[in-house]
C-alpha cells in the first residue's frame, strides 16, 4: 500500500501525491495500492484494513511524518518511509516549486520519488513470492 | 547545556537561548574566547521549515557586521543568514555539507553555522539584544505570523 502526504497546499505534499499516483496508476499498478491519508485519519475501516493487510510504503513531505505515524497507529506497518526532502537532497537541480501544479524541477522529482519506490516495491514482491528469502 | 526562556504561540513552542545575544533577525552569537559562535534561533528556523541546503561562506571570508553569511535552502524558501559579528569566518560547522537538518533538530547547538573571529565583538555585541529582550521581540513576531494562518 502507498500512503502519501496529505499536505494540500504545500510543495512537497503535492510531490509525494503525485509520485504515489505514477506508481499505482503508471510503474506498478498490478502490485500497489493507494491509501489517503485523510481516510486514516478518520479511521475509515477499509483504509486501515488496507494498511494493516499489506505492507506500506510511506510519503512524507515534511519532518512530522504524518503518513508514516498514521499508519502505524492504525496498527500497520511501514515497510519503507520516504521523504519528499532527502530524496530532493539527493537530486539538487530538481528543485520543486509550485502547488496544484508543479513546475518541471517538481514533475521531475516526483518522478525520482517513484522511481525509488517502483524498487522498493519490487523487493517487497519479491520477498512475499519467495518468503523463505526475506 | 543553556537554559532556555520559552513560549507557545498557537500550537508552536519557540525556545531562546539564555546564553546569548541575538539579532531582531533571528541570529544568535556565543563568544568562546575570541570567537563568536553564530546560529539561527529556534523562531527562525521553525518559521522557515525544513532545511533541504544551507551554504555558509568559506573560512577565510571577510564579513561586516550584517552581510550575509550563510543562504539556508528550506522547503518553504530561500533564507539570507546576515551575520551579526563583523570578521573573519574561521571555521563552518561540518554537518552544514551533509546533515544540515541539524538547524531544525538543534539550532543552538550543533545546528550552529559558523564561527567569527571577531573584530570587534564589545561593539557587535552593544548591538545586539540580549536574551530577555530578543524573547519579547520574537513573542510578537511569532504572534504576528500566527495571525498570518
Amino acid at each position: 500500500m502507498i500512503v502519501p502526504c496529505s499536505g494540500i497546499g504545500k510543495t512537497y505534499g503535492t510531490v509525494s501525491r503525485e509520485a504515489a499516483y505514477e506508481v499505482t496508476e503508471d510503474r506498478r499498478p498490478g502490485a500497489t495500492g493507494l491509501v489517503a491519508l485523510s481516510l486514516l485519519v478518520l479511521g475509515d475501516a477499509d483504509a486501515r484494513a488496507a494498511v494493516r493487510a499489506h505492507p506500506a510504503v510511506t510519503i512524507d513531505g515534511c519532518k512530522l511524518a504524518c503518513a508514516a505515524k498514521m499508519v502505524q497507529e492504525s496498527g500497520g506497518h511501514v515497510a519503507q518511509g520516504f521523504a519528499v526532502l532527502d530524496v530532493y537532497r539527493r537530486n539538487r537541480q530538481l528543485k520543486p516549486q509550485g502547488i496544484a501544479e508543479l513546475n518541471e524541477g517538481g514533475q521531475q522529482l516526483a518522478h525520482a520519488v517513484a522511481e525509488e519506490i517502483a524498487t522498493v516495491v519490487d523487493e517487497l514482491v519479491s520477498c512475499e513470492e519467495a518468503p523463505d528469502r526475506a | 547545556m543553556p537554559s532556555y526562556l520559552e513560549t507557545t504561540v498557537d500550537k508552536f513552542i519557540f525556545k531562546v537561548a539564555t546564553d546569548r545575544h541575538y539579532s531582531p533577525a533571528g541570529v544568535w552569537a556565543l563568544a568562546e574566547g575570541d570567537r563568536i559562535r553564530i546560529g539561527m534561533t529556534d523562531f527562525l528556523q521553525q518559521l522557515n521549515g525544513d532545511v533541504a541546503f544551507a551554504e555558509v561562506r568559506p573560512e577565510g571570508t571577510v564579513l561586516g557586521t550584517g552581510d550575509e553569511v550563510a543562504l539556508i535552502e528550506t522547503i518553504k524558501t530561500n533564507v539570507g543568514v546576515p551575520s551579526p559579528v563583523g570578521g573573519t569566518v574561521a571555521e563552518v560547522n561540518p554537518a552544514m555539507e551533509l546533515s544540515p537538518e541539524a538547524i531544525n533538530q538543534d539550532p543552538y547547538g550543533a545546528g550552529w553555522l559558523a564561527l567569527i573571529d571577531a573584530r570587534d565583538w564589545p561593539t557587535d555585541r552593544d548591538a545586539l539584544l540580549d536574551a530577555q529582550a530578543y524573547f519579547e521581540l520574537m513573542t510578537g513576531q511569532a504572534a504576528e505570523e500566527a495571525k498570518k494562518r
